[in-house]
Formats: structure tokens, C-alpha cells, sequence
């Protein structure tokens, strides 16, 4: 009895985490997908059924990955020391710069997954948890700055802030994946440079007083 | 957040629009001296350069890297620039915008692998002073006051770029013909991007400050390579003052001249004997500590010597190059003062020129002891730089006159001189 259990334990070694290396190491050195989940799981000679209790389709396994690249970001910068005395621009560099390193590990497969979408509103299915989690972050660092000040609430924009903020990462990424500089400096000024833009925009500018100013004259006339 | 610049002139695009504007300026302002004249003869150019060095400041002010570089190095050479420039252009040595802490901590652990928290006790979240290419903060360790100097990211890779928009634009702004600014932009391009290799700045700091050791009252920093990358240096925080605020302090005049003699015999030692020198002399490199020594920082420019120019041009500094049965004509071709397609008539005229110049430049050379505070001579240098500079037959010629290698010895006894003139320093000049 005890030694049928052991033996369905060592049957069930196949855990979520070794699909996916299996997956990735296929991904990168086949430079594509398997051509189905059966093949897939026959070469780890293992039933197709074991692939579905963790995962649905390889995209699956792409949202899982991406989703980690995130969750490692966010866990990393949280550990630093010096993250709880940053103001909201600050924290979004530190997010942008420590993703940066993070897929820096897994540059090829990011460089064979990372399809910049050809229409922004549209969210593919393997970076939706990715989003899910940055969306999560940067709404975090919004109120935050909200707070501070840092950050002007303005009507109807203030609710569209961290779609910004997404927009920009895909950039980063993709400029990321262009840059040929030495040990990717030029990302590294990118990150820099927009972070202070779009924390600019969002801070108080010369058009909330320009608005503020034209509804001073609109009231008094 | 406070202090730091929000928008910094990215893009190439945004730079030559930034140098632009300023070409368009420093044009508006002519017009305006011009129409101002008309009704005001006596406004004098004075006025004009502070307007100009005014608008070039505001936007070089806003560059870093290496067109910040370049503004340095123009405040350097008071014989280029009127004098309504230099004192603008040499509060541009002093400030540029910080970088964010974010980056700081980027850049660490990039090089180093680790955090500054980790590698340091204290850190400063805010830069205390900028360098052009990068910026310092302040740390300890153990005890000690340390320096840390880090670099702006992807300098290296923009100096090329920005040296082709600053090329059009300075031979305008400066009175500068093509010729001769290609040789300069050439030399000083390669420079630069020596400046932007840390770990070739620690290798000669420590070699240069090893044998520049025994020299006394001067202090030179400790330098830790255990710290330092491509991109960081760390070496020790010397406390004191820089030398106009020194001055302010109303020191006696034996203090200024043993100030100024320990600077000469630096360099004197560093030119005759090491070959190799400490090129930057900008005020902003040296610090008066608190117990009377002469502090000297920032090794990143440093002009090795080669043998065979070094014969040549320090026997222009000899005293018997005046004499008048002296052979000065084959000299001046070896330096390249002189060229073969000079006509008789342009021979005659340059070796006129030069004769005079280096008279009144290698005076300090030619006399036992030299009075660096004496206005009367560096009124005299800048008066025959203008005259020079304005002349038809200079502004036209289309051959650069001069050496490579004498760009940065020259630009290293400009300097010198500038600083004991500031200093107004009596010092002995040959042992």
C-alpha cells in the first residue's frame, strides 16, 4: 500500500514549473512553438493530459512566464531598501529599470514572444496577466503620487493615467530589444528620459493653468 | 525631486534645435547692439559679449555631456573667448542637472552587482556636485569620507554625435576657421571618449598621484578600485575650499605665492619628468584643505607627451630662441607653425606672429621668478590674441598652423596661467 503511493508521487514529478522549462528550451532552441501539445508531451514522454492540469495552450505558458517577469520585478525593488523613501517617480524608474535586468535572464525568449500589438487597446492573450500585475503596480504608484502631489487628478484623464504608463513600457521594451549600445545604456537613458516625461505630464503643468485661467475668465464674465 | 532638472534635451534633434536657437540669438543680438548703436555710440562690445555669453551659457548650461565638455574647454581658452564669456562659461563647470536615484542604483548594480546601501554606510540620495559627464555624491565607509563619481549613461556613445553639431556652430560662435577646428575637434574627440573610461582614469590617477607623491603640500585623494567600474569611481572626499572661495577669505600674500609655487612645480614635474600631464586645470580641480594643502582631483584628462614634440616645443621656451642670429624659422616649420605653401610674403607675415607670441609667452619661462598677479601682462596676451584673431590674413587661411599634440599643453599653461593670475602668485619658475 505505502509503496503504491510513493510510486503515483514519483509519476506525478512533472510539475507546472518543469512544463514550462521544457517548453521555453523548446521555444529557444526550435526558435518556434511545438507543433501541438501532443508532441510536446510525447518528447517529455508524458500523456497530453498531464499538460492540461496546469495549462490550457502554450499562450498559457507564455502568460505565465510574463506574468513572472513582473512578480519578480515588484518583489525585487519592494526588497530594496532604499524603494520606501522614493517618491512615485522614482518607484516607477526603480520598477523600469530592476524589469529591465530582470529580462535581461530571458532576453532571447523575450525577443521571440515580444510582439509590440498593432492596435494598443488590444491586449494579447499571453501579456495579459503581465499587464494585470504592472496595471496593479502603477495604479499603486498613481494614488501614491496622487497623494504627494506629485501626480495632478484630472477629470476624466486621471482614470486613463496607467493606460499611459502601459503604453510606455511596451516601448521600453521594444526600444530594449533594439538597442545595440554596450551593456544596453542607451535603455537605460530611454527609461530615464521618459519616466521624467510622462511623470511631467501628469504632474501640474502650464495647461491646468491655462484651463484654470480660462474657467477663472468663463466665470467672470 | 526639488533641484533636479525635469526635462533634459534629449534627442539629437532636440540638441541641434537647442544650439539653434542660440545661433539665432546670439545673431538677434548683433542686431540689436547694431540698432542700439545707432542711437548709442557709446555702447561699447563689452555689452554685446555679456548678452552673448549670456545666451550661449543658458543653453550649453542645459547640455550635459560632452557640449558641456566643449563650453569647458572654450572657458579654458581665454584667448578664444572675449572676457565677457569667461566667467559665465566657468560657472558651467560647475553645475549640470542630476540624474535620478533610480539610476544611481541601476548604474551599481550594473557594475558592481550590488546596491550603494551595500556597499556603502551612508549614501547621498542627491548628487552634492556634477562633473560634466557624470555626477559625484557623497559616502562613507568605514569611517572614511569617500567621492563617488558616476557616469551618465550612453555619454560615450553621444560624443561623437554631439562634437558634428557643435562643429558648424563653434566655428561661428568663436571666430574658429575649419581647418584649425577639425584639428582641435579631432584631438579632442579622442580625448573625450578617453574621459568617459573610468577604470583608464583610477589606472592613471594612481599611477600619477604614486609619483607625484613626494612632491610637498599637495594632497591627492586615495582611490579605491575594489569600488570603482567602467563607469564608477570612488576615491577619498577632500574637504576645503575651491580657490575663489579661498581667495575670499583674504589670505596673505606669502600663502598665495607657496599655493601657486606648489602648483607650478606639479606641473613642472609632470611635464619634464613624467611626460605625462593633468590636463584639465579648471579651478573646479583644486581645493585648498583645511590644513593649507593644495587638494588635486580628476585625473580623467590626462595629455601624454610624445619625445619628439616635447624637444621641439620647449626649446621655443629657451632663452636663446630671441636672439636674433637664432635659426626660428626651421623650428616653426618642425611644429608645423610653418608650411611649405606658404608664399614669402605669408612666411614673413606668420613668423612675425609667432615670434612675438611665444616672446610673450614663454616669459614666465625666460626669468628666474615670475609675477602671475601682474594684470599688465595677461591684458598683453589678450590684446595680441585679439589683434591675432582679427586679422584678415588668420581669419582667411585655410591651413591649420600648429601641432596636435600642442592643444592640450597649450590649454594646460592657459589654464596654469589663468589660475596663478587668480591667485596673483609670485612663484619661482626655473630651479
Amino acid at each position: 500500500m505505502e509503496k503504491a503511493a510513493k510510486k503515483k508521487t514519483t509519476k506525478r514529478s512533472l510539475s507546472a514549473a518543469a512544463i514550462m522549462k521544457a517548453y521555453k528550451k523548446h521555444l529557444l532552441t526550435e526558435g518556434s512553438q511545438p507543433a501541438s501539445v501532443f508532441v510536446f508531451m510525447e518528447q517529455l514522454n508524458e500523456e497530453e493530459e498531464e499538460f492540461y492540469k496546469y495549462f490550457s495552450s502554450f499562450e498559457a505558458i507564455d502568460a505565465e512566464l510574463w506574468k513572472s517577469f513582473a512578480e519578480r520585478t515588484i518583489k525585487a525593488i519592494k526588497t530594496d531598501k532604499a524603494y520606501d523613501g522614493y517618491g512615485a517617480r522614482e518607484k516607477m524608474l526603480a520598477f523600469l529599470f530592476t524589469l529591465v535586468e530582470v529580462l535581461r535572464k530571458d532576453r532571447s525568449y523575450v525577443k521571440l514572444t515580444f510582439k509590440r500589438p498593432d492596435k494598443p487597446e488590444l491586449v494579447p492573450a499571453w501579456l495579459k496577466d503581465f499587464k494585470k500585475a504592472f496595471d496593479n503596480f502603477s495604479m499603486e504608484v498613481i494614488e501614491e503620487g496622487i497623494g504627494s502631489e506629485e501626480i495632478i487628478k484630472r477629470p476624466i484623464l486621471s482614470e486613463r493615467y496607467h493606460d499611459g504608463l502601459w503604453l510606455q513600457i511596451l516601448f521600453i521594451i521594444s526600444f530594449w530589444l533594439r538597442d545595440t549600445s554596450k551593456g544596453f545604456e542607451r535603455t537605460d537613458a530611454a527609461i530615464e528620459k521618459s519616466a521624467n516625461l510622462s511623470f511631467e505630464l501628469m504632474g501640474r503643468g502650464p495647461l491646468d493653468l491655462l484651463f484654470d485661467f480660462g474657467k477663472f475668465l468663463y466665470q467672470n464674465k | 525631486m526639488k533641484g533636479e532638472q525635469t526635462s533634459i534635451p534629449t534627442s539629437k534633434v532636440q540638441r541641434a534645435t537647442r544650439f539653434l536657437k542660440t545661433g539665432a540669438k546670439v545673431g538677434g543680438n548683433y542686431i540689436k547692439h547694431y540698432s542700439k548703436k545707432m542711437f548709442d555710440a557709446e555702447l561699447s562690445r563689452d555689452q554685446l559679449d555679456n548678452d552673448n555669453a549670456e545666451d550661449i551659457y543658458d543653453s550649453l548650461s542645459e547640455l550635459k555631456g560632452s557640449a558641456l565638455k566643449v563650453a569647458q574647454m572654450l572657458s579654458m581658452d581665454k584667448n578664444v573667448l572675449p572676457t565677457a564669456y569667461q566667467d559665465k562659461f566657468a560657472m558651467s563647470q560647475y553645475s549640470a542637472p542630476p540624474l535620478s536615484y533610480p539610476l544611481v542604483v541601476q548604474t551599481f548594480r550594473k557594475y558592481l552587482g550590488k546596491s550603494p546601501e551595500d556597499l556603502f554606510d551612508t549614501f547621498t540620495k542627491e548628487a552634492v556636485n556634477a562633473a560634466s559627464i557624470g555626477q559625484v555624491h557623497k559616502a562613507t565607509r568605514d569611517g572614511k569620507t569617500l567621492a563617488v563619481k558616476i557616469q551618465y549613461p550612453g555619454v560615450a556613445d553621444s560624443i561623437s554625435s554631439d562634437l558634428k553639431i557643435v562643429r558648424p556652430i563653434a566655428a561661428r560662435m568663436f571666430k574658429i576657421s575649419t581647418a584649425e577646428l577639425e584639428q582641435y575637434i579631432g584631438e579632442v574627440e579622442s580625448k573625450l571618449i578617453e574621459e568617459t573610461d573610468y577604470s583608464l582614469e583610477l589606472k592613471r590617477s594612481m599611477e600619477i598621484t604614486g609619483l607625484c607623491g613626494h612632491l610637498e603640500g599637495i594632497e591627492f585623494p586615495t582611490y579605491y578600485p575594489e569600488l570603482s567600474s567602467d563607469r564608477i569611481l570612488v576615491m577619498d572626499w577632500i574637504n576645503g575650499l575651491h580657490i575663489k572661495e579661498w581667495l575670499a577669505t583674504n589670505p596673505s600674500q606669502e600663502q598665495k605665492n607657496e599655493i601657486g609655487q606648489r602648483l607650478w612645480d606639479f606641473y613642472d614635474f609632470q611635464i619634464h619628468t613624467l611626460k605625462q600631464v593633468h590636463a584639465d586645470p579648471h579651478p573646479g580641480n583644486f581645493m585648498i584643505t583645511d590644513s593649507g594643502k593644495l587638494g588635486i582631483i580628476d585625473f580623467g584628462c590626462v595629455k601624454e607627451i610624445p619625445e619628439d614634440f616635447y624637444e621641439q616645443y620647449f626649446k621655443l621656451m629657451k632663452d636663446d630662441v630671441l636672439n636674433p642670429d637664432y635659426n626660428l624659422k626651421d623650428l616653426f616649420f618642425e611644429l608645423g607653425f610653418l608650411s611649405d605653401k606658404d608664399t614669402e610674403k605669408e612666411k614673413a607675415f606668420y613668423l612675425d606672429i609667432f615670434t612675438e607670441m611665444i616672446e610673450l609667452l614663454g616669459r614666465p619661462f625666460r626669468s628666474k621668478t615670475f609675477d602671475f598677479g601682474d594684470d599688465t601682462y595677461f591684458k598683453q596676451i589678450f590684446e595680441v590674441g585679439d589683434r591675432v584673431s582679427k586679422m584678415k590674413e588668420i581669419r582667411n587661411s585655410k591651413t591649420a598652423r600648429g601641432n596636435r599634440h600642442g592643444l592640450y599643453i597649450n590649454r594646460t599653461y592657459f589654464g596654469l596661467y589663468n589660475l596663478l593670475n587668480e591667485l596673483k602668485a609670485k612663484v619661482i619658475t626655473s630651479h
